[in-house]
């Protein structure tokens, strides 16, 4: 008998130890341990047996008894951890609840991209008021004094503000370069600066055309600069917007404040060079002009351009994130229309 | 301005092999942008020169015509065509299969195919011009009349392109990238630099010669208005179309040919970039004076308009008057008739400001005041005179010049520039010989002496009108020659001293991303100028306002002094797709008065300041909900952004506010911006419909930036803190402050009591009326020791009895 009973419950453990779920160890339970259970039958032998048997036999099926009503107990505890506290249909596909979330605009990030590109290299940052003089936004900058771009067709004057000398007249500013001649103005050479902002044009706008559009000027001035120093700069900044290296060329370009003047144009990052509709098939799109800054403007900011010399780009903002999204409408920064904007979170 | 390839050849010997990419490739890497390479010769692929057999009547349809057509080749085809001037023997332009047409000259290009009109087979299209884009070159004197080639003496089945001088390339340059080049507006302009470039000969256009008599005469009456004029009276000259090359010349740089006496000015022009006009002499009284008009003076243009002209305008006149706008236009009264047997060729030099002020001044810019305005060099009277007297002379055999004057008033001194060879060399940062040098500049026309480092340079007449001043300039000659591309980058290794801590550019950044990334609003742009209905409904006053002298639009003519109205526009704009959101715009805003400068005592601009403003929108939020969010993104900036901190005040209601809702936002005892619900009539007049909007305005320059950051450590409770809600009955008028004050102002309710926290307040249903029900959170706790319940109690009691004593609260009965 007492063979007979090790090896049930030996059985048993084993079953126990097999048993998967809840069902099959009730199963293991009623089967050796219930009323008709193997060990309780068993028991029912016990008068049976000789007296002297009798206690140690007894003994020995209650033990067996209760070993195995303790591991059913520790199975059934051990089942009830690993199981799911979730119908098996949980849908994990479901989406997440995504935390409240606002954005800056696209053009703010393109901005505060540079910026943080600029200060590692040591560049500050300006900026200026939107508001200035005629003399700042032209006479400075050695645009002569009956240039096209004066006239109302093309800047904004004031009004009241829009008539005698060129430093009573008052417009918002066509470009950002004059405050950069307030910078050196007021700042000791050497200079290492970046000024972002928004400058405006009285202009028929359309999907490449905006009368309010953002610039980044970049600004370094020091003795002997060469005038491709600013191909490192220019490198620099399209290979952060863009992620990598991108190809740039420097041609012939002429803007009254600079001198040499350069178009710098960049690969074209939607075709490869290999020329698209974007780029009118020629591969190369136009980004910033460049160049060193004419003696007379830095004449105008107290310098001695026989000692100073510089280099200078103006990247157009609006143009650059149009290119890193493919935003063909540039109306679309100035629209206020969120379902434009969120696009950028 | 497109320029002819076999027209640039005339000056300038380019190989037939050359490489048109490349070539325009590096006429925009060194000179100017060229935007399109176009092979003409492609527009007439499958066209060719066919003639009419046999024309017959069409079975089935009255106005069409079958004609059998020769096309070369052996072949006769037959061809449905609908034109009314179809003659046997006619030679005519046949569209075969493939060709690309425009259907009457408008809507798509279409391509021609085999087909049956009306039961017929046709091969093909016999065209009329403007079918095959020529309207301009031949234009039809009448509806459904084919192109008449008969001129043209050519086999059957010559191409088109051949046989129209078509097989060409016609290179179109961006205008915006020559403004500063004078010299560059005609082809042989352009042949110079190409012959620079490649380093071959450029042809020499031949001043003009010949026995001239002088009887006629040029007065001038402002020497800087009008540097040079030229005038040449001829006779035994006529009407009539000028030889074919001619007109397809001009018809390919973009212009319309119109007679030979009209053509031969804009060819010249075309080719020399120097305007000439022919008046006719019969109806020129004595002699030609230039002057300035009288004010009030009238002229009739030779496109009808009548201009009222003012002493800024300078006219070319006779005794009678003005005959034309100097520079600009022609009159009607001595403009070229059929009748015309005798001209005056003006051949002149006008200063190019004046210019620019009378066509901006007439909104009249043509082609030579275009021209004009760039600064024309007055030396090139004489290419351009040359180039009309001959083609006058070849097209007029039986021409005689009856007249002649050169009346040359100010001549123009050439820009004469020292340069350092080793300033060139230390700006170039690399060296170029002296021969490399000087022979680029003396193909572009300069005159070069080197005499040790020094560089006297002499600049050609066409670069002297302000292009070439400086030695800097001539720097950038020899720099475009070389190729920009050609200069290895060198870095810049400026050394500065100090690190980079701008803090109130950080402020700033700083402010937005809370905004954006932790406070979940948008950030949106808007114009600076504000539209009228919002400037009323929100600012509700102009007084201060600046305007534009010429706005966008003329209800776009205040510029912002607050960014309130734009957001409320951009509000209005949003809420056809959403019921709930929130944007701000960080942005400066302009105020008339404070003028002064940092920069320049002559100078005064007006104050400018960089505010920030946002928008809480929503329909689905109540009033409290969006007042406190709203206040809530305020209270937690300055402590997220490390600026010092500013209180709310209500001193002084914001003119856009809700009455109760509203406070003002003051840093050091001034108010530096506002926040607050907008009110109903305020949102109406805005055109908001469903939308509750609360509204901020700070502005942001009166902000400070922390030197570092300041908030102090606090130890952890060493003893349990606990939370009791209390609710009770106030005064409805009662603020949280007086509440808060009175249990955690100078003297504590209860030494127990830690902080103390709204939870809500409740007006309505089982509140009386007059009352309100505030939860208070109270957190009770001491440093010593864990309280008991009963100790908690006894400190939440405390705080309740004050509350009452104090503010006459009573506790709520749950």
């Amino acid at each position: 008998m007492k063979d007979k009973i090790n090896s049930i419950l030996s059985e048993a453990k084993n079953k126990i130890i097999e048993a998967a779920n809840e069902g099959e160890l009730q199963h293991v339970k009623g089967a050796y341990i219930g009323k008709q259970g193997l060990l309780s039958l068993l028991m029912k032998e016990i008068p049976t047996l000789d007296v002297s048997f009798r206690p140690e036999m007894g003994k020995l099926l209650n033990q067996a008894k209760n070993e195995v009503k303790e591991l059913i107990d520790g199975k059934r505890v051990e089942l009830k951890l690993k199981a799911s506290e979730v119908s098996p249909d949980f849908d994990c596909s479901v989406p997440g609840i995504l935390p409240s979330g606002g954005g800056l605009h696209p053009i703010t990030q393109m901005c505060y991209d540079l910026n943080d590109t600029f200060r590692s290299m040591g560049f500050e940052i300006f900026e200026e008021d939107e508001i200035t003089s005629e003399m700042y936004a032209f006479d400075k900058l050695n645009f002569p004094p009956n240039h096209p771009a004066r006239e109302s067709m093309d800047t904004y004057w004031l009004e009241g503000h829009d008539s005698g000398s060129t430093n009573e007249k008052l417009c918002l500013r066509p470009h950002l370069t004059g405050g950069s001649v307030r910078y050196m103005q007021t700042h000791k050479p050497p200079y290492r600066f970046v000024y972002p902002g928004r400058v405006y044009r009285n202009e028929t706008t359309d999907a490449h055309h905006e009368r309010a559009f953002f610039q980044y000027e970049a600004l370094i001035v020091d003795k002997d600069i060469t005038f491709t120093a600013g191909k490192v700069m220019i490198k620099s900044i399209l290979s952060k917007v863009f992620g990598t290296d991108v190809p740039v060329r420097m041609r012939a370009g002429f803007f009254p404040f600079v001198e040499p003047g350069f178009e710098i144009d960049m690969q074209c990052q939607v075709c490869g060079g290999k020329g698209c509709s974007v780029c009118k098939h020629v591969g190369w799109i136009e980004v910033m002009p460049g160049g060193s800054p004419h003696p007379n403007v830095l004449r105008a900011a107290g310098l001695d351009p026989d000692e100073y010399t510089g280099f200078y780009v103006n990247i157009g903002l609006d143009r650059l994130v149009m290119m890193r999204y493919g935003v063909d409408d540039v109306r679309l920064f100035h629209s206020a229309d969120l379902r434009f904007l969120k696009q950028f979170r | 301005m497109k320029l002819s390839l076999s027209w640039i050849k005339d000056y300038v010997a380019i190989p037939e092999d050359a490489d048109l990419k490349k070539l325009a490739y590096d006429l925009t890497m060194s000179t100017v942008e060229v935007e399109d390479v176009e092979y003409l010769a492609r527009r007439f692929d499958h066209m060719v020169v066919g003639v009419i057999e046999k024309v017959e009547p069409h079975p089935n349809a009255e106005r069409l015509r079958v004609c059998k057509v020769d096309i070369g080749g052996g072949e006769s085809k037959g061809i449905v065509c609908g034109g009314i001037n179809l003659t046997e023997g006619m030679r005519v332009a046949v569209s075969c299969p493939g060709a690309v047409v425009r259907w009457h000259g408008e809507g798509e290009p279409v391509v021609i195919k085999n087909s049956k009109l009306r039961g017929v087979e046709s091969f093909g299209m016999i065209c009329a011009s403007d079918e095959i884009g020529l309207g301009e070159l031949f234009p039809a004197k009448q509806e459904a009349e084919i192109l008449d080639l008969s001129a043209f003496d050519v086999p059957a089945g010559t191409s088109l392109a051949e046989a129209l001088d078509m097989d060409d390339v016609i290179l179109e340059i961006d205008n915006k990238s020559m403004t500063n080049r004078p010299d560059l507006w005609g082809h042989y302009g352009i042949a110079r630099e190409i012959a620079a470039l490649y380093d071959l000969p450029l042809k020499e256009i031949r001043p003009f010669e010949g026995d001239v008599p002088s009887d006629f005469r040029v007065e001038i009456e402002d020497p800087d208005r009008c540097t040079r004029y030229i005038g040449v009276e001829m006779s035994g000259v006529g009407v009539k179309p000028s030889p074919y090359k001619m007109q397809n010349r001009i018809w390919k740089a973009g212009m319309r040919p119109i007679n030979a006496l009209v053509d031969i000015t804009n060819y010249v022009m075309l080719a020399t970039g120097n305007p000439t006009h022919a008046f006719d002499a019969d109806n020129i009284t004595d002699h030609i004076v230039v002057r300035h008009a009288a004010e009030g003076e009238k002229l009739l243009l030779l496109n009808d308009t009548e201009l009222t002209l003012g002493e800024d305008d300078l006219v070319i006149t006779d005794s009678k008057g003005p005959v034309a706008l100097a520079g600009v236009m022609g009159g009607a009264k001595d403009s070229i008739l059929p009748k015309t047997e005798r001209v005056i060729l003006e051949v002149a030099n006008f200063e190019a400001a004046g210019i620019r002020r009378t066509a901006l001044r007439y909104d009249t810019r043509t082609e030579a005041s275009s021209r004009y305005e760039k600064a024309i060099d007055p030396e090139r009277c004489e290419q351009a005179l040359a180039l009309s007297m001959k083609y006058f002379k070849e097209i007029y055999p039986e021409l005689k010049v009856t007249g002649y004057c050169d009346n040359y008033v100010k001549k123009l001194e050439r820009a004469e520039i020292d340069v350092s060879l080793s300033w060139l060399e230390k700006r170039l940062g690399k060296h170029l010989t002296n021969a490399e040098m000087e022979g680029k500049l003396v193909q572009l026309g300069f005159e070069v002496q080197i005499d040790g480092d020094n560089m006297h340079v002499t600049a050609p007449t066409w670069r002297s009108t302000g292009d070439i001043s400086i030695k800097d300039d001539v720097m950038e000659e020899v720099a475009r020659m070389y190729g920009y591309d050609n200069f290895e980058a060198t870095e810049f290794t400026t050394t500065f001293t100090g690190d980079i801590n701008q803090k109130d550019k950080n402020l700033i950044r700083m402010i937005k991303e809370y905004l954006a990334n932790r406070c979940g609003m948008q950030e949106v742009y808007t114009y600076p100028w504000m539209n009228d209905v919002f400037v009323n409904a929100v600012l509700q006053n102009t007084d201060g306002i600046l305007r534009l002298a010429t706005p966008p639009a003329p209800d776009l003519s205040y510029i912002r002094s607050s960014l309130l109205p734009n957001l409320c526009e951009a509000v209005v704009k949003n809420e056809r797709y959403f019921n709930d959101f929130s944007i701000f715009e960080e942005a400066q805003v302009f105020f008339d008065r404070d003028y002064t400068s940092l920069y320049d005592e002559t100078e005064s601009l007006p104050r400018q300041r960089r505010h920030i403003g946002a928008a809480f929108a929503s329909s689905t939020k109540d009033i409290t909900t969006l007042f406190r969010e709203a206040k809530g993104v305020l209270e937690l900036m300055p402590r997220y952004t490390h600026m010092e901190a500013y209180e709310f005040r209500k001193d002084e209601k914001p003119v856009w506010a809700d009455n109760v809702v509203w406070l003002n936002v003051c840093l050091d005892g001034e108010r530096i911006g506002d926040m607050g619900l907008m009110a109903k009539k305020v949102s109406m007049e805005c055109g908001i419909k469903n939308l509750s909007v609360m509204l901020f305005e700070l502005d942001a320059s009166k902000l400070k930036p922390l030197k570092s950051r300041t908030n102090r450590f606090a130890h952890l409770a060493a003893y349990p803190e606990t939370d009791y809600d209390i609710s009770m009955l106030f005064d409805s008028g009662a603020s949280w402050d007086e509440i808060y004050d009175t249990i955690l102002g100078s003297k504590k309710a209860s030494a127990l009591l830690k902080a103390a926290s709204f939870v809500e307040e409740y007006r309505g249903k089982q509140i009386p009326q007059g009352k309100k029900s505030v939860t208070i959170r109270l957190s009770i706790g001491s440093d010593e020791k864990t309280l008991t319940s009963q100790e908690i109690e006894n400190a939440a009691n405390q705080v309740m009895k004050k509350l009452s004593k104090k503010m006459g609260a009573e506790l709520r009965m749950q």
